[in-house]
C-alpha cells in the first residue's frame, strides 16, 4: 500500500532483474511500523494468556542444564573442562541456541498461522517472520537477565567486551531469519515442514556444542558445521574477550549472509504463490 | 498521476480442483521462479481451471465500480488479484494510487488484545503509521461506537461490533482507491446505513470505489458502473442498471430451465393452467427488473390455459430480502372478476401507477389459483428478481407524495 503505481502481471518479478533488490529494501523500510506493530502484538498477547509470561522462555533453560549437570555427575557423560562453571556456560550457550531455534521453529510457521492475513490482505510477507525473528531476540533479552544473575551467584567476572555481544549475534540472526523465510515458503505448500523442524532442531541441538565444549578431536561434522562457530563466539566473547577461531567465525558468518540474501530473493519471487494455496 | 486509478487489461488467475496436483504445482512454480525456468502461467495444466479469464477494464479517478455475478463466478478472485494478494497468471492489472481493502473485516484482529491494540495493528497492517492512527484514534473509536468496550479483549466482541471496528479502521486510512468486498452484509441496518453514508463521503472526496455485492440494490444505489462476471468471464459490463438487467435475467432464464427440467419429470401431473412468465415493464413500456420506488410500474402476468376454467384467480407477491412479504397483488382482493379463461394463451396486465415500496431488492412470485385463493393451480415461488430503486430526490428509502400548505 503506497502512493506508487503498482502493476501486477505473471513473472513480474522476473522481469525486474537486479532492481528488485531496491524495490524489496524500500519494501521492507516501509513496512518497518508493521514489524514493529505485529511484534508488541504476539508479545503482548502471549504475555496475556498466561500466568508466567514471558518467565516460560527461562524453563526449558533450567530443564535442559539440569539433566545434563546430572548426567555429568553420575559419569554417563564426560562434558570436560570449560572456560567458565558448567551451569554459566550451558546457560548462555542454550540461550544462544535459542535465538536460532525458536527463531526458525516461529519463522517457519509464522505464515501459515498468520492465517487470514495472508489471504486477505496484501503487505510484504517477509514482515511476518522478522517479527517472529525479533520475538526470539527478545526471549534472548530476558534470558540475558538470567545470565546476569549467573554471573552474580558464580561469582564470574566477564570480559568487558561484551558490549560487543550483540555484534557477535547478528550472523546468527541473519542465519536464521534466512533459513526461517525458505521454511516459511515450503509450509505454504506443504504442512510437514513445520514438525520436520522441530524433529531436526533437536537433533542439531545434540550435534553442536550448545551444552558441551567442542570436542579437541576434529570429527569431521564439527568441522563443517557452522553453526558452532556462530555458538560459540558469543561465549568465547564473554569468557576470553575475544573469538577463539576468528577464521572459522568469519566464514560461518559470510555464508549466513549469503544464505540469507538468497533465501530472501526466493522468498520474494515465491511469495505471491502463497496467498492462492493456504 | 494520470487519470486512471486502475487499469485491467486481459487479466486471468487459475486455480486447481485438487489439492494433491495444487501442492505439486505450488512446488514446481517456486522451484521453476528460483531457477529461471519458468513455466508459461497462460496454459491450463491437468486439473486447473481459469477463476478468472479475459477481464478488462479501466477506472478513472473517482469513479465508483460494482462487480456481481452468482457465487464463485471469480468476483472475490478478481477483488484479490486488484489488491495484489493474488498475481495474475496472465493478463496485467495496473493501480495508481494507495489502495484500501476491505475483503474481510477484522482479519488480522487479534483476539486477546484489547479494541485499542488492536486498532493499532490492524492500522499498521492497512499501512497507517502511529502518528496518522494517534490522530484518527478518536474518530474510529467514535464511529465504530465501542467506546465501552474499548478496553476489553477483542474476543468479548459481539460479531457487529468486530465489524465495526474493522470498517471503522479501514476507512480512516483514506485510500485513493477503496475495494470493498459485500462485507456490509453483517451489521445492523443503523450501521450499514452509516457505513454507506460514509462510502459516499469517500466517493465525494474523489476516491475510486470498486464494491463488490450480491445485493443488486446496493450496487445500483453506489456504482455507475458495473461487470458482471459469471464463471470467470466477463459476461456484460456498462451502465449499472443494465448490466443488473441482463445478469436478473440470465439467473431468471437459468432458474425456469430448471424448472421445466424437474416439470418434465413429472408427467402424472396434469394443469388445468400453466404459467409461462412474469415480466415488468417501466413507463417508457421497457422490460425491465429495476424501477425507481414511486414510478409507474407494469406487471404482466403470462399464462397459457389447457382446459376452460372457470372464477380464475391471479396474484402477485413481492418479498424483501429478509422473506417478508411487502406487497401482494391480488385479482380476488381487488375485485378483478373474470368470469373465464378460455383455451390458450393469456396476458394480463396489472398497472400500478406508482409502487412505493421502499428501495430493496424483492423476489416476486406468481399464483393462478381457481373459486378461492387457496385453490392453486399453478405458482412460481419466488422467480422473478425486481429491484427498487431510489428516487431521485428521496430521504430515506421511499418517496411518498405529498400536499404542502402554508396555514398560518
Amino acid at each position: 500500500m503506497n502512493d506508487h503505481t503498482h502493476i501486477y502481471e505473471p513473472h513480474k518479478q522476473l522481469k525486474l532483474g537486479m532492481k528488485i533488490w531496491a524495490e524489496m529494501f524500500r519494501e521492507l523500510f516501509q513496512f518497518r511500523e508493521l514489524i514493529w506493530r505485529l511484534f508488541i502484538r504476539d508479545l503482548s498477547a502471549k504475555y496475556k494468556q498466561s500466568v508466567l509470561g514471558n518467565l516460560w522462555s527461562l524453563v526449558m533453560p533450567f530443564v535442559a542444564i539440569g539433566t545434563f549437570m546430572y548426567l555429568n555427575h553420575a559419569g554417563i557423560l564426560d562434558i570436560g573442562q570449560t572456560q567458565m562453571p558448567y551451569p554459566l556456560y550451558a546457560l548462555i550457550g542454550l540461550s544462544v541456541w535459542q535465538v536460532f531455534a525458536t527463531g526458525l521453529s516461529s519463522g517457519a510457521n509464522s505464515l501459515v498461522g498468520a492465517g487470514d492475513l495472508i489471504t486477505k490482505i496484501s503487505f510484504p510477507r517477509e514482515v511476518l517472520v522478522i517479527a517472529s525473528m525479533a520475538q526470539s531476540v527478545f526471549e534472548f533479552l530476558i534470558k540475558f537477565v538470567l545470565i546476569i544473575v549467573f554471573f552474580l551467584v558464580f561469582q564470574f567476572s566477564p570480559s568487558w567486551n561484551i558490549v560487543f555481544l550483540p555484534l557477535v549475534l547478528v550472523p546468527l540472526v541473519f542465519l536464521t531469519v534466512g533459513l526461517a523465510l525458505i521454511l516459511a515458503l515450503l509450509n505454504g505448500v506443504m504442512r510437514d515442514i513445520g514438525n520436520i523442524v522441530s524433529l531436526l532442531l533437536m537433533f542439531l541441538m545434540f550435534l553442536t556444542p550448545v551444552l558441551y565444549p567442542i570436542p579437541g578431536k576434529g570429527l569431521l561434522f564439527f568441522e563443517l558445521n557452522f553453526l558452532s562457530p556462530l555458538v560459540n563466539a558469543p561465549r568465547d566473547l564473554i569468557a576470553f574477550g575475544h573469538i577463539q577461531q576468528p577464521g572459522h567465525f568469519m566464514m560461518a558468518a559470510g555464508i549466513s549472509l549469503l544464505i540469507f540474501l538468497v533465501s530472501w530473493r526466493i522468498f520474494h519471487l515465491a511469495e505471491t504463490k502463497i496467498p492462492e494455496r493456504m | 498521476m494520470s487519470d486512471i486509478a486502475v487499469r485491467c487489461e486481459h487479466a486471468g488467475k487459475k486455480f486447481c480442483k485438487s489439492l494433491k496436483k495444487s501442492m505439486l504445482y505450488g512446488g514446481l512454480d517456486i522451484f521453476g521462479s528460483v531457477f529461471g525456468a519458468v513455466p508459461d502461467s497462460t496454459i491450463l495444466r491437468p486439473e486447473e481451471f481459469w477463476a478468472v479469464d479475459e477481464v478488462s477494464f479501466e477506472l478513472k479517478r473517482g469513479e465508483s465500480f460494482g462487480i456481481i455475478g452468482p457465487n464463485g463466478s471469480g468476483k472475490s478472485t478478481l477483488l484479490k488479484m486488484l489488491n495484489g494478494i493474488f498475481m495474475p497468471d496472465k493478463g496485467r492489472i495496473t493501480v495508481n494510487g494507495k489502495m484500501g481493502a476491505l475483503i474481510q473485516v477484522g482479519a488480522g484482529f487479534h483476539p486477546m488484545l484489547s479494541g485499542r491494540e488492536n486498532i493499532y495493528i490492524n492500522g499498521a497492517i492497512l499501512g497507517m503509521t502511529k502518528k496518522e492512527l494517534d490522530r484518527k484514534f478518536d474518530s474510529i473509536v467514535d464511529f465504530a461506537d465501542i467506546s465501552d468496550f474499548l478496553d476489553s479483549p477483542v474476543k468479548f466482541y459481539s460479531s457487529g461490533m468486530y465489524v465495526r471496528l474493522g470498517f471503522a479502521i479501514a476507512v480512516h486510512c483514506e485510500p485513493d482507491i477503496l475495494l470493498i468486498d459485500e462485507i456490509l452484509a453483517v451489521g445492523d441496518k443503523a450501521f450499514q446505513i452509516k457505513c454507506y453514508q460514509r462510502m459516499h463521503e469517500i466517493k465525494k472526496k474523489g476516491t475510486t470505489i470498486i464494491l463488490v455485492s450480491h445485493n443488486e440494490y446496493v450496487v445500483r444505489e453506489h456504482t455507475g458502473r458495473c461487470l458482471y462476471l459469471n464463471h470467470g468471464k466477463q459476461r456484460s459490463m456498462g451502465p449499472s442498471e443494465e448490466t443488473i438487467n441482463v445478469y436478473i435475467k440470465d439467473v431468471y432464464e437459468q432458474r425456469s430451465q430448471q424448472r421445466t427440467v424437474n416439470n418434465s419429470q413429472d408427467p402424472n401431473k396434469q394443469k388445468y393452467a400453466e404459467i409461462i412468465g412474469l415480466k415488468f415493464c417501466n413507463v417508457q413500456g421497457r422490460e425491465t427488473s429495476f424501477i425507481e420506488s414511486g414510478a409507474a410500474l407494469d406487471v404482466f402476468i403470462e399464462f397459457m390455459v389447457h382446459e376452460d376454467m372457470d372464477k380464475p384467480i391471479l396474484g402477485v407477491n413481492f418479498y424483501a430480502d429478509d422473506g417478508a412479504l411487502v406487497y401482494g397483488a391480488n385479482s380476488h382482493y381487488e375485485q378483478f372478476e373474470v368470469k373465464e379463461f378460455l383455451r390458450g394463451p393469456h396476458s394480463v396486465k396489472i398497472h400500478i401507477p406508482h409502487f412505493y415500496l421502499p428501495t430493496n431488492d424483492y423476489l416476486c412470485s406468481v399464483v393462478v389459483a381457481q373459486e378461492n385463493v387457496g385453490n392453486l393451480i399453478d405458482w412460481h415461488d419466488s422467480r422473478y428478481k425486481l429491484v427498487v430503486g431510489r428516487a431521485p430526490n428521496a430521504r430515506g428509502l421511499l418517496k411518498l407524495p405529498t400536499q404542502w400548505e402554508i396555514l398560518k
